[in-house]
């Protein structure tokens, strides 16, 4: 595959390390739901029922193997690594994704509101994620998983900022 | 009502209660209960039961109807219009004056009768609300007079940010036409998908009327008659024919009339055949504009064009500025409204490769699941689909690159993309408050990028779908402002 460039620029900061530990949590949680789910057609579906039975009790398992591997061996990390995000001083700019990836730019003057969000398990790993709104419903900025500190300066610095330059264009 | 004070507490006019009470508007929630008590009473009454039961609903459509009327008031106050309603849980809904984005005043075929209108003042907020329809505020039944003293009110008190009196209104100012609509251009509506709709919603529920019917009524039409495929064909002939005057007859219906014209600040549209419609944008707030036109539409060169209006609900509607006309007409308009950044540039060559290899696809999918199918099973009507989805894939997937473009010029841009609905968006360098850019796994081995500009206004976002890797920073560099150069400047 040839490496080609990305199409803009990389944000400059990673977010939390603690993000990795998050997301192989929610790993796991994935595959306990699907592994129950597999077991439970294991269970009760008899291979005897016939038709394309036999071949889906052998895939079926197969598959939940397989997605845990990726959700937990692989996912993290590859996430970890593509997500970045920076604060400018005219902007804000995040790239999220791990097959498709988005990158996203607001800026400070169209922002107008800002929210910090901890949800269950960012409260157990210690962070919390960053939504910036603006007029447009394409344009929500989310800098998931910081630490906590962070995103709260992040955010207080960002409705600040943004009470000082917004600008009437919306 | 006009010995009130500016600030005090409005009624809407008694007539409405007349009006409810005819079309049993607060009753409406009881239908399904009456019916069940017909149901079980039966007609076995004859016409006694029939005259106590019209008369029950008469009743109580007219009780309701005077129960939301008697707690119904709105107060149109120099900071803020405040709406009071509710029987038993009273609710107040204050929105600030600043909050306003428009006021329509509307004239269903009823209200015109008892002269009356109905005012909607939009209220929408930012970009998560926008199909919301709490976000609007609806002050039925009053006289046409009132109506406009609210909605001028309403927009005055708005722009000035101070209290103004009732009777000091500022005059008018001169009309200019922007726009008139011919009605030969009705004959254009067979070809839009929205109103070809119209009549099928319309034969939907005679159907269902008639489904209730037909086992006593109706005569025995099944049999011989339909086994004929003389008399199919001519039924095939006679729906066609229906659904085609069908169209044009509800685009008739709503858009008979309109004409759009600048008064002030403000472009106002009035249009409608049975409910006159009075919407009124503001320029200010006009960031854009779009020029749509389907498959058929572009067969015949026409067009229609929608203005993006920064906080207005509804906006696919309520913004149109051009329902339906020849394109050059539709181009004008826009072109008023909005710079027109000079011609399109086209796409890569990869971008057409994508566009084809995603329109083949499916046929390709079906093509090879047809020739499992015949092997496995000689099942061979998937593997006759497969090869004429591939054909058809061909036309799609050129038609959709031919349509990819982009521009830009010194105060706006364009984008184009769409192939059975083809939208071309003019948009001011400021409307933009932020870009996204959308790589996947094929557009990244393919050197190609997605860019959405990010827009409060219409649908939120438009796409130049498929663009260039390395076109993208300049592209949205010349596209808004300085804030766009973090895209390419290295971090400091």
């Amino acid at each position: 595959m040839p490496t080609l460039p990305p199409p803009v620029r990389e944000p400059a900061w990673p977010l939390s390390r603690s993000a990795i530990g998050l997301w192989v949590t929610e790993g796991v949680l994935g595959t306990l739901v699907i592994g129950l789910a597999a077991a439970v057609f294991l269970l009760v579906v008899p291979a005897s029922v016939g038709g394309p039975v036999p071949v889906l009790r052998w895939l079926l398992p197969g598959l939940a193997l397989a997605y845990a591997v990726l959700a937990i061996g692989v996912r993290p990390w590859v996430r970890f690594r593509v997500h970045h995000w920076e604060v400018t001083g005219e902007a804000v700019y995040t790239l999220t994704g791990w097959l498709t990836r988005t990158w996203l730019l607001v800026p400070i003057s169209r922002i107008q509101t800002v929210d910090v969000t901890r949800g269950v398990l960012q409260q157990l790993f210690g962070l919390a994620s960053v939504s910036v709104l603006t007029a447009s419903s394409a344009g929500t900025v989310h800098v998931p998983h910081l630490a906590v500190d962070v995103a709260q300066r992040v955010a207080d610095d960002l409705a600040h900022r943004a009470e000082q330059v917004r600008d009437q264009a919306t | 009502m006009t010995t009130l004070s500016a600030t005090g507490a409005r009624r809407t006019s008694p007539l409405i209660v007349l009006l409810h009470t005819i079309t049993f508007r607060q009753a409406r929630q009881f239908v399904p209960l009456v019916i069940g008590i017909a149901a079980t009473v039966g007609y076995r009454g004859g016409t006694t039961t029939v005259v106590a039961l019209v008369v029950g609903v008469t009743v109580l459509s007219l009780v309701t109807a005077l129960i939301t009327w008697w707690r119904f008031s709105y107060t149109d106050g120099p900071s803020s219009v405040v709406v009071t309603r509710g029987l038993l849980s009273r609710s107040e809904r204050t929105v600030p004056n600043d909050r306003i984005r428009g006021v329509e005043v509307e004239a269903p075929a009823l209200h015109r009768v008892f002269g009356l209108v109905r005012v909607r003042i939009d209220a929408a907020a930012g970009g998560l609300t926008r199909k919301d329809h709490d976000e609007e505020l609806v002050v039925d039944g009053v006289t046409r007079a009132e109506g406009d003293r609210l909605r001028i009110s309403v927009l005055t008190h708005r722009s000035t940010g101070a209290p103004v009196a009732d009777h000091a209104e500022a005059p008018e100012p001169a009309e200019v036409e922007f726009a008139r609509f011919d009605n030969r251009w009705l004959l254009y509506a067979p070809l839009v998908g929205s109103y070809l709709a119209l009549p099928l919603a319309a034969a939907g529920a005679l159907y269902r009327v008639i489904d209730d019917l037909r086992n006593s009524l109706l005569p025995q039409l099944a049999g011989p008659f339909l086994r004929d495929p003389r008399s199919l064909g001519l039924l095939a002939a006679v729906a066609l024919v229906l659904l085609l005057v069908g169209s044009v007859v509800g685009a008739a219906l709503v858009n008979w009339g309109f004409r759009l014209v600048r008064r002030g600040g403000s472009l106002i549209a009035v249009r409608g055949l049975i409910t006159r419609r009075h919407t009124e944008l503001e320029i200010d707030r006009i960031r854009g504009a779009t020029v749509t036109a389907g498959l058929g539409m572009r067969l015949v060169a026409a067009a229609r064009t929608n203005a993006l209006v920064t906080g207005l609900g509804d906006a696919g509607r309520r913004g149109q500025l051009l329902p339906l006309g020849p394109r050059s007409e539709a181009w004008r308009l826009a072109r008023r409204l909005v710079e027109d950044p000079g011609p399109l540039t086209t796409h890569p060559p990869a971008a057409r490769r994508r566009r084809l290899t995603r329109a083949l696809f499916p046929g390709i999918v079906v093509t090879v699941a047809g020739l499992i199918a015949t092997a496995a099973d000689g099942w061979w009507e998937l593997l006759v689909a497969g090869p004429a989805l591939v054909a058809m894939g061909v036309p799609a997937g050129l038609g959709r690159y031919a349509a990819l473009g982009h521009a830009t010029g010194p105060r706006s841009f364009a984008v184009r993309s769409g192939w059975l609905v083809q939208e071309h968006a003019l948009l001011q360098r400021r409307a933009v408050v932020g870009w996204r850019v959308r790589q996947t796994l094929f557009q990244r081995r393919a050197g190609l990028a997605t860019v959405v500009a990010c827009v409060g206004a219409g649908s939120g976002g438009y796409a130049a779908v498929d663009l260039g890797a390395g076109d993208i920073a300049a592209f949205t560099a010349a596209a808004s402002e300085s804030w766009a150069a973090t895209l390419s400047r290295p971090a400091s």
